[in-house]
């Protein structure tokens, strides 16, 4: 979320340009802290109680984070959230950034294309996890057919080993997301004046040249959103992993979305949830907080600059 | 306390809805049946109810969870609904604590349910002394499935009466080139597997000493150990592609005949009947192993959230009654595939399963709470949590056994 | 730059995604099969093939009937189409008592959807704009807030939020769902749209309040215009995520304004009953038509340097 520092700052508003400033900022202000602050202090509340399926009022310690740090299957969770992040951030961006650069270069059929890259967004998961599930499946899917075509000893079966499936995870959730980010990297390239492809091209700057020296900074705020987008999506990601593998095999493909919902309502067992979610926000915090530091530190330099 | 606050302003919202209960004993009913035959299963519980003078508003949500969330939400903001499904298990008994749901003993005392009613349902429904939900069926989850062309293909005569006649088929199924049993790999199926084989192979005092006394020891004793021990040679007899499979995809294969066996719920009725077949003809189905085997209870209830508006009573109770009268019984039963909660019912129009059901639970010595009825939710999750875990890799059997007395000790 | 008696620069009109022929002019004719040229379509081409595979999938799915869906080949065409199921799904599948299809809950679904898209959108630009040219001092810190709660597992908050809600006297309403829709939409539609204000070069808004703007009249008049993009993107992200929505809308909306996504999940979802896939696939399908519609004609909205043409001058 960069902000370049060639930004104008506006001079100092007038005391009531201010203020109209400030009661526009109002609702953002109360959903920030009534609604959003307001519940994570009420779910880590929550979290030191015994609460089942209802909220309980009682006081029980750390119990709940003691028996969630002893639950294997949390572990796996955390675990698996991490390799996913990684891969599929990286992976979003980068064939994101390809699909705009690409679309970029007033091609026929634009529109249609641009659609196709987007409609994996617009199906519901439930549908579309399971279609997944099916192709990767062995005895159904790829596996099965490219070996019917003639190649016997093709294997592709990832999704039913362990240690695998998660990458089978990355591959459908890149699938529906990159086209979100090819949206919003695209809408960034046509803000790009396109006259310094001109002075470029004058300069016998080759185009893609161009594109990695001269557009890609200007795209740092577009690029932020995305990571920010995709970054929000990881720590929530859900409903792939419900339809595709229902965190299986065993709890190979588990991730802390599932876990906190399997709990709050399969198993009645809220405390333990907000247990749970408790340590993902610590976690986002703990991330967060060098950014917002560089970020405070960079603005007060500016100011007194 | 906020406990107190919570119940003032839940008794306060309820009774603010007393101003809208004009209608003939409008009845709001959440519930998770939404597919085809389900969907005509509540048709005989809708039309039976409206025909009794009440008006049916029907809430379905499919999913369990999701159903049950919706309930628990609705109670949670003062506009509950006037019924809600549960399955006959732990699950409400929170609930119950909470003080959130009416209790219909009237009703039980009108109806006589503790004389018609099986004692695994009766246990199950009746806590403190009061009744607070009506069962509306008796699921069997571990019936055992098979495909009549599979076995006759790889040469199997009989049904197997034991479990080393099971094990001798399923190794003829895979001698001659079938999917021996049809399992989906999700955690719920394999924990069916899981406690369909401590019941059937480790026995019926294994079983109740695990799964309701939570009885450490237990799990280490030699009964329980042989049900491992089967449970992991079972897993041989699956096909790779089994892990994360739909349960009816699994039913598919039985019924295409490219799988000998699956242990499902007798909901599966549906799939096959959905595919044309009859059972008895294309497909067979046994309880267990040998004509005494335990015949394991599960279902269906309603809970009535809590309401002190007059009519929104009148509308409770009278879905109770309704729906254990026999006649509604036997309609509803026979389009849900499962079996009357009573047994004093007319069992001509059932298919053979579901008569087979019927007259074991006529023997009460057969009758055999299943999980959720002896665990709360929490415990069924951390066991089920290891059990994945054993099915999934090479885990022993004794590593496995001290994580089970771990889940259960909680 | 010019002063005193220009009025407010303004947006240029938005074109169609096709630039005019003018700057074709200005170079070179491209020809069309350079090596270039091909391999960019191959790349597209490639790439447009790996996101269709999936809905290969679910159309042949849907147009077969269950005996041959049962049988397995799952990239094989259909033997017997049919779009009986499309049919059902739309019309006759069961989705509890009633078997009236999905399209029941089509108008809930574009009632909430509209509302909650316009204000989320509007908020989003709103405290854009407000963050990245006006000087609050407390605003950075609460923007760093909501996107801290934009992590935060919606599921944990439900509960209070109802509570909250049920108190206020507005549970299970429409205008329930529409803000509770707005509330989770406010930290990604900020975030994007103070994003895209930061690239908006800084004179353009001097010039404005030199000219005398006002907040309101630069937002409305200015600022809105030249966010046609964005605009774009965001009514894509917030249409899909809250026309797909079930969980917040199953619990929020009330009985009579449930949306589309719980009959779709009705049909789709059973627990123990048999799964219709073809109908499911049609169902599912059915229910992305509107996002669909709604990114094909987006395309107009991804125009070229509106904000650079409206400097130049």
């Amino acid at each position: 979320m960069a902000i370049s520092s060639s930004r104008h700052r506006p001079g100092r508003a007038r005391p009531w340009r201010a203020l109209t400033a400030q009661i526009a900022l109002l609702p953002m202000a109360l959903t920030a802290l009534g609604i959003y602050i307001g519940t994570v202090l009420w779910s880590m509340r929550i979290s030191v109680s015994s609460s089942r399926i209802f909220p309980r009022d009682d006081f029980v310690g750390l119990s709940q984070y003691q028996r969630l740090f002893e639950t294997e299957r949390w572990h796996v969770s955390v675990q698996n959230l991490a390799v996913f992040g990684v891969l599929f951030v990286a992976a979003c961006l980068v064939l994101g950034l390809l699909l705009a650069v690409l679309l970029d270069q007033h091609v026929r059929g634009e529109g249609v294309l641009r659609t196709v890259f987007l409609y994996p967004y617009a199906v519901s998961f439930v549908a579309t996890g399971l279609v997944w599930q099916w192709m990767l499946n062995p005895e159904l899917g790829i596996q099965s057919t490219v070996r019917a075509l003639g190649f016997p000893d093709f294997k592709f079966d990832w999704i039913v080993q362990q240690d695998r499936v998660i990458y089978t995870i990355v591959i459908a959730a890149v699938w529906q997301a990159s086209g979100v980010v090819m949206a919003v990297l695209l809408a960034g390239l046509r803000g790009v004046d396109e006259s310094l492809w001109h002075a470029a091209r004058v300069d016998g700057v080759p185009r893609w040249r161009y594109y990695l020296s001269i557009v890609l900074p200007q795209l740092g705020p577009a690029i932020g959103t995305s990571f920010v987008l995709l970054a929000v999506g990881v720590v929530k990601v859900f409903d792939v992993v419900v339809a595709m593998t229902q965190g299986g095999p065993g709890n190979a493909s588990e991730v802390p979305a599932k876990f906190i919902m399997d709990n709050l309502f399969g198993r009645a067992n809220v405390g333990l949830a907000s247990a749970a979610s408790t340590v993902m926000l610590l976690t986002v915090l703990a991330l967060l907080t060098p950014w917002w530091y560089a970020r405070a530190v960079q603005a007060k330099k500016a100011r007194h600059a | 306390m906020a406990q107190m606050k919570f119940k003032t302003l839940a008794a306060a919202a309820f009774v603010a809805l007393a101003a809208n209960a004009a209608h003939a004993q409008k009845a709001e009913v959440i519930h998770w049946w939404t597919s085809g035959g389900e969907s005509a299963a509540v048709k005989t519980l809708a039309d039976a109810y409206n025909q009794a003078g009440g008006t049916w508003v029907d809430a379905a949500v499919a999913g369990a969870d999701n159903a049950r969330a919706a309930a628990i939400n609705r109670i949670a903001g003062g506009n509950p609904p006037t019924a809600a499904q549960f399955n006959t298990s732990k699950q409400y008994h929170d609930v119950i604590d909470e003080g959130l749901l009416n209790d219909i003993d009237p009703v039980a005392a009108k109806e006589g349910w503790d004389k018609i009613l099986p004692k695994p349902i009766i246990d199950s429904i009746k806590i403190k002394g009061h009744y607070y939900a009506v069962p509306v069926n008796i699921h069997n989850p571990t019936w055992f499935w098979y495909s009549k062309s599979a076995l006759a293909k790889a040469g199997v005569a009989a049904e197997p009466k034991t479990v080393d006649e099971f094990f001798a088929a399923l190794d003829k199924l895979k001698a001659a080139g079938l999917v021996p049993l049809a399992l989906g790999g999700q955690s719920w199926q394999e924990w069916i597997t899981f406690y369909s084989f401590v019941l059937h192979v480790g026995g019926r005092d294994a079983y109740l000493k695990f799964f309701r006394d939570h009885d450490v020891a237990s799990v280490n004793s030699e009964p329980f150990r042989k049900a491992m021990t089967a449970l992991r040679k079972l897993h041989g007899y699956v096909d790779a592609g089994s892990p994360g499979r739909n349960w009816n995809d699994a039913t598919a294969m039985v019924i295409s005949g490219k799988a000998g066996f699956q242990i499902m719920g007798d909901w599966a009725k549906g799939e096959f009947g959905a595919a044309g077949q009859t059972a008895g003809k294309e497909f067979g189905c046994f309880a267990g192993f040998g004509p005494s085997a335990p015949y394991m209870v599960a279902g269906d209830v309603f809970v009535f959230p809590k309401t002190t508006n007059k009519a929104q009573i009148d509308a409770q109770h009278k879905l109770a009654t309704v729906f254990t009268s026999p006649a509604t019984q036997v309609a509803f039963n026979n389009k849900k595939g499962s079996i009357p909660i009573r047994t004093d019912v007319d069992t001509g129009k059932m298919d053979v399963c579901a008569q087979a059901g019927v007259a074991a639970m006529k023997d009460a010595s057969r009758q055999i709470a299943n999980p959720d009825m002896l665990m709360t939710p929490d415990m069924v999750g951390a066991v089920q949590d290891v059990i994945t875990k054993f099915w999934n890799s090479n885990q022993s059997v004794d590593d496995v056994v001290k994580a089970l007395q771990g889940a259960i000790k909680g | 730059m010019n002063t005193a008696t220009t009025p407010m620069p303004t947006a240029a009109s938005p074109a169609d995604s096709n630039p005019p022929r003018s700057r074709h002019a200005t170079r070179p004719k491209r020809s069309m099969f350079s090596p270039a040229r091909i391999g960019l379509y191959a790349l597209l081409i490639s790439a447009a093939a790996f996101f269709l595979v999936p809905l290969y999938v679910m159309i042949t799915t849907s147009l077969k009937p269950m005996v041959e869906i049962r049988l397995g080949n799952l990239f094989a065409l259909p033997t017997h189409a049919t779009a009986v199921a499309w049919v059902d799904a739309w019309s006759s599948a069961c989705t509890g008592l009633d078997c009236n299809g999905i399209q029941v809950g089509f108008w809930n679904s574009v009632k909430i959807v509209l509302p909650s898209t316009v204000l989320s959108i509007f908020f989003g630009a709103l405290n854009g704009y407000a963050l990245s040219f006006w000087r609050v001092r407390w605003a950075g810190v609460i923007f760093g807030v909501l996107m801290f709660g934009a992590f935060v597992p919606y599921q944990v908050t439900l509960y209070p939020l109802v509570r909250i809600f049920s108190a206020a006297g507005m549970f299970g309403t429409l205008p329930c769902i529409v803000l509770v829709h707005t509330i989770f939409g406010m930290p990604v539609m900020t975030l994007l749209f103070r994003n895209y204000y930061a690239s908006v070069p800084g004179e353009l808004f001097k010039a404005a309040r030199i000219d005398g703007g006002g907040f309101w009249r630069i937002f409305f008049q200015l600022m809105l215009p030249m966010s046609l993009p964005i605009i774009a993107v965001a009514v894509i992200m917030q249409l899909t995520n809250i026309w797909n929505d079930f969980l917040l809308g199953l619990v929020f909306a009330g009985r009579e304004n449930l949306p589309m996504t719980v009959q779709l999940n009705n049909v789709i979802n059973t627990t123990t009953g048999e799964r219709l896939y073809n109908v499911n696939m049609a169902a599912t399908l059915l229910t992305s038509l509107v996002p669909l519609v709604v990114y094909l004609v987006s395309g107009r909205w991804f125009v070229r340097g509106i904000a650079a043409g409206a400097v130049k001058g």
